[in-house]
């Protein structure tokens, strides 16, 4: 298990370095000399063309790709042009807040989408199954602004809209952010429970003369349960795209925040740190999501 | 008669997608399971054996339902119970083993804590007894080192140890009754035979009675005490095992055992019965076997047969019953 488990780690690492060469690539062919973004037109040609070199921006494409890999590995993604200051440690202050917006918006689908779709299951057919897919379908298929502004407007009185000062403040942007996942979560749940409700061993288990509770909870539950734990590695990325969004609308300074702030000041190297890291937390669910797959289903487990 | 089950007037019908009126799949069974017996059904793929056998457990899928019919078990009516009242009888004091032992398992539930599921269930025990008996039973059904493969998942087992332990799980409350669906259809035949033995064994010893269905009338002439052969949805012939092989007189038994690769000639094609069993929406009117019965008369097509007692028990749901019938010359006086 442990051999698998490092195995797992060990493979993702062509795949970061995989994604950084195409990150880089496409970051250094989107025009905007920085050194004109950061002195305006005030410099000499020979000033510029020394701090260009101070920057490496001169050194062939390779050499600044290896260059730059091998600073991140020692946690060095370079200064932000705009601000000053190194990218590792702009990252460092903003990752806590999308962090604790994310947690919170996965707790927050994992808690209501999983419930409602047992019940929707359970309850197939009725008024209350067909409500709560309806609100479930809303949350799936609403841009996430549009329902970030509309909840802002419907509790403008009650809950702060903006800022990160309580965390009264994170209610609004947790459903925002959490919507559509617990949607996506209740109907996949749903549909996999009565997927699995319908198999041969749900027979077996009703005929030892178990319980209607004692078959769903222990015996298809957690096989209906298995591919939702995907959903879960897809919701990393939904929950990251989801917060740049969020952040923007409520004001709340995450990474989302912070790689807009780059786009709008052609910041390269803030934005190249920003699209790295968010790969890296995708990469990292994806892993969680494999080995919790492996811890579930026996199945799949390898010696 | 000292019956363990006694099945009446079963009427059991689903409701398709589609259609306003219901597809009636049993109509009107009755079956007789004396105590301590091992009663063969028997009839081609879809006559209804097991829509019969979940009517009486109550273990239809949601668009099924019973209509009419009772089924008295020690002095009480499965049909009319109430499912909290049936959940004390299923896995209990009767228990079920199914067609295919592949999926019949929950695939992520160790095979012990299955076997041992029940026994917490009914027994009342504690989870390291309900183990021991568990490791016990298994022993008892042939799963080689069964301590250790109490810890194994389903996925670890071929399909025979998996159906040995499907019938460990029926058997470990020692039940009144077992209704075994098909339980060697998926297997190979020299499975089949070590299967069909650890049910004989099994019931030997505990005295276990046994409803068995198959469509093997092979099958039941090496196990069966009696026969119950169903057609459409009906009982066409019911009598005891001797007597049927002695002699069948409904036209279809006859057919199907012309059908038993064993009496069929060597290097013969396989005899089967031409025609296939009728659409449950399309049934013929008369005798519902009468379209691809050799012997069928104008009156078979209009008339419907009854179920008539043809001496000893034997009963047959023809006009004309047969009775040339001993195939095999000698042993008829
Ligand atoms: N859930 C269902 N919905 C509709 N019709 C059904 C359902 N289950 C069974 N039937 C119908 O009931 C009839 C009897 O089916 P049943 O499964 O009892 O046959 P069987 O005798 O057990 O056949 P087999 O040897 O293939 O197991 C068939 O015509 C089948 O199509
Ligand atoms: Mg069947």
């Amino acid at each position: 298990m442990a051999k698998y488990i490092a195995k797992r780690i060990l493979s993702t690492i062509p795949v970061l370095l995989g994604i950084i060469l195409l990150i880089f690539f496409m970051l250094n062919v989107i025009p905007g000399d920085p050194v004109t973004v950061m002195m305006k037109e005030h410099l000499k040609e020979d000033v510029i063309e020394n701090l260009r070199q101070s920057m490496h921006l001169d050194d062939p494409f390779f050499v600044r790709y290896f260059h730059y890999v091998s600073g991140a590995v020692r946690g060095d993604l370079g200064m932000s042009w705009k601000l000053h200051r190194p990218v590792t440690s702009l990252i460092a202050d903003a990752f806590p807040y999308t962090l604790r917006l994310a947690v919170c918006a996965a707790l927050f689908s994992w808690i209501i989408g999983i419930p409602v779709g047992i019940i929707s299951a359970i309850k197939k057919g009725t008024l209350l199954d067909h409500v709560s897919m309806g609100v479930s379908l809303f949350g799936v298929s609403m841009p996430v602004f549009w329902i970030a502004l509309i909840l802002q407007n419907a509790f403008m009185r009650v809950l702060p809209v903006s800022g990160v000062d309580s965390w009264k403040c994170y209610i609004l942007p947790t459903i925002v952010l959490g919507w559509s996942t617990a949607g996506r979560i209740a109907r996949l749940t749903r549909s996999n429970l009565l997927e699995v409700m319908r198999n041969d061993y749900i027979r077996t288990a009703r005929s030892k003369g178990l319980s209607p509770a004692a078959v769903i909870f222990r015996h298809a539950l957690k096989n209906a349960l298995i591919p939702v734990i995907t959903v879960m590695a897809l919701q990393v990325s939904s929950l990251l795209s989801g917060a740049v969004i969020t952040e923007t609308v409520f004001s709340i300074p995450g990474i989302g925040s912070l790689a807009v702030t780059a786009i709008n000041n052609r910041d390269m190297p803030l934005l190249q740190g920003t699209v790295i890291f968010t790969a890296l937390i995708i990469i990292a669910g994806n892993l969680a999501a494999d080995l919790l797959y492996t811890a579930i289903d026996p199945r799949i487990r390898v010696d | 008669m000292n019956s363990i089950l006694e099945i009446r007037g079963l009427v059991t019908s689903f409701a398709t997608d589609g259609r306003k009126d219901r597809a009636v799949a049993v109509n009107g069974v009755d079956i007789d399971i004396p105590r301590g017996a091992i009663v063969g059904l028997v009839g081609e793929s879809g006559c209804g054996k097991s829509v019969t056998a979940l009517s009486t457990l109550g273990l239809l899928p949601e668009n099924g339902r019973v209509d009419a019919g009772s089924a008295m078990f020690g002095g009480q009516d499965l049909l009319k119970l109430k499912d909290h009242e049936l959940r004390r009888i299923r896995g209990n004091r009767i228990s079920m083993i199914f067609q295919e032992p592949m999926t019949s398992l929950n695939p992520i539930m160790t095979i012990g804590r299955q076997v041992s599921e029940s026994i917490m269930l009914h027994g009342g025990v504690d989870k390291a007894t309900a183990r021991a008996r568990a490791i016990e039973m298994l022993e008892k059904v042939g799963i080689p080192e069964a301590k250790r493969r109490y810890d194994s998942y389903p996925h670890e087992l071929s399909g025979g140890l998996r159906q040995r332990v499907l019938i460990g799980m029926a058997m470990v409350m020692q039940p009144d009754l077992l209704i075994a669906d098909e339980p060697t259809t998926a297997l190979d035949v020299s499975i089949e035979a070590q299967i069909l033995r650890l049910m004989r064994d099994l019931q030997r010893e505990s005295g276990t009675s046994i409803l068995l269905i198959t469509h093997n009338l092979g099958v039941v002439a090496e196990l069966c005490d009696s026969v119950c052969v169903m057609y459409a949805g009906e009982v066409v012939e019911r009598a005891d095992v001797f007597t049927l092989f002695r002699g069948c007189a409904h036209p279809y038994t006859r057919g199907l055992m012309a059908a038993l690769p064993r009496m069929a000639m060597k290097g013969q094609r396989l005899y089967n019965i031409p025609g296939s069993v009728p659409n449950l929406w399309s049934m013929p009117a008369g005798c519902r076997f009468s379209p691809r019965c050799e012997f069928a008369k104008e009156s078979c097509r209009q008339e419907k047969p009854a179920l008539a007692d043809l001496g000893d028990g034997h009963l047959c749901r023809c006009l004309f019953p047969l009775d040339d019938v001993p195939q095999h010359e000698g042993d008829n006086p």
